[in-house]
């Protein structure tokens, strides 16, 4: 089963992605802060990412430092999804070799679930 | 002399600040509400979906309808963010062919409501001929003609009448569609006309007139024909009502 790592501080939307994820087969873990997704990157290597940008305390920025500094996680998908959508935050992003920057409020789940099988299968 | 220039650099100053302000309160408001609608619309889409059980035919039709509105909103609020932020990416722009004449209906009907208050009626003159459809956004192509709808009503008053009609002209070799929207309002003073599509300007009578009003709606409205290359503009005058026209191109 493949594992997928949900960092959203909203809680009814991490709820929702898990949901979704959870129905299609896949295995996810949650983290409501950018301290606790760099714990449990720490802990086992993920199949994919799903990261927010803007946490709680540690940002998604910190958090993109910390998996790519992580030699087992070099290459591991990331898909940013944010609402902050100007070409600034999404070069930042793009640094780290994100798959995709996503903005929350124009995609759906299921559109998500695509992307999503289309990198990890 | 030197004073007043540095009155009018003190003046120019306050007003760059205010200005500023109000930019940063539409960024954060409108990323604020790109949460909430984000929420609304991922869990609308688990439902028509039947990822949270299924629904029957009937719940399925008003959950559509309720997701639909709430792309309405998040286009508007994508809409007040690009004033702001030209380079906002959440501003893709797709055009496909439109009936014209469609939209026109359905934006007309979700005034329905708004017009009624006020005892208006908006009449739409769709006109004999048949229409090429347009080549637009039509997510674009609504907040257009949501703004110019919007402000007629707003500047017209209690009991008046408002027409939407729709012609097809061509400029250069090229059809396209116009969208004219008259009303018999308060009308735009001649000193205010330059700047009524200026971002935040709202013309001094408007402003008295007791109705909420941002100063985008025009802005908006010029960003995006703009987009398509169209045309946008208008003839007014104090009291004697305003006629708003808009362009869409058709694809050859």
């Amino acid at each position: 089963m493949k594992k997928i790592l949900i960092v959203e501080d909203d809680s009814f939307l991490q709820g929702l992605a898990a949901t979704k994820l959870g129905h299609e087969g896949y295995e996810v873990k949650t983290a409501s802060n950018g301290d606790e997704a760099i714990k449990i990157i720490s802990e086992a290597p993920l199949d994919m990412i799903l990261l927010d940008l803007v946490l709680p305390g540690t940002d998604g920025y910190a958090v993109l430092e910390k998996v790519r500094a992580n030699p087992a996680m070099a290459n591991t998908p990331i898909i940013v999804f944010s609402n902050l959508a100007e070409d600034k935050d999404i070069k930042r992003a793009q640094e780290y070799g994100i798959k995709e920057f996503l903005i929350k409020s124009n995609f759906t789940l299921d559109e998500l679930v695509s992307k999503i099988k289309a990198l990890i299968g | 002399m030197p004073e007043d220039i540095e009155k009018l650099k003190a003046e120019n100053e306050k007003l760059q600040k205010l200005s500023d302000f109000k930019s940063d309160v539409i960024s954060i408001s409108a990323h604020e509400l790109r949460t909430s609608l984000s929420a609304l619309k991922w869990i609308l889409k688990m439902f028509i979906d039947g990822d949270i059980g299924a629904i029957s035919v009937e719940q399925k039709t008003f959950i559509k309808k309720a997701f639909e509105s709430n792309e309405r909103m998040i286009g508007l609020v994508n809409e007040m963010l690009s004033v702001n932020h030209a380079d906002d990416i959440s501003l893709k722009y797709t055009p496909e062919n439109v009936d014209v004449v469609e939209l026109v209906e359905s934006v007309l009907f979700d005034f329905v409501g708004e017009s009624f208050k006020k005892n208006i009626q908006v009449i739409f003159l769709k006109g004999e001929q048949k229409l090429p459809k347009a080549f637009v956004d039509p997510y674009k192509a609504r907040v257009v003609l949501q703004n110019l709808v919007d402000n007629a009503i707003k500047y017209s008053n209690f009991g008046s009448k408002i027409f939407v009609s729709l012609s097809i002209k061509e400029n250069a070799g090229k059809k396209e569609i116009e969208i004219a929207v008259k009303d018999n309002g308060i009308g735009i003073p001649a000193a205010d006309q330059v700047k009524i599509f200026e971002k935040f300007f709202r013309a001094e009578n408007a402003k008295q007139k007791n109705e909420v009003g941002s100063g985008l709606g025009l802005t908006t409205a010029r960003n995006i024909v703009t987009r398509w290359e169209g045309k946008i503009w208008f003839e007014s005058k104090e009291g004697g009502g305003s006629n708003f026209y808009f362009t869409l191109p058709v694809k050859n």
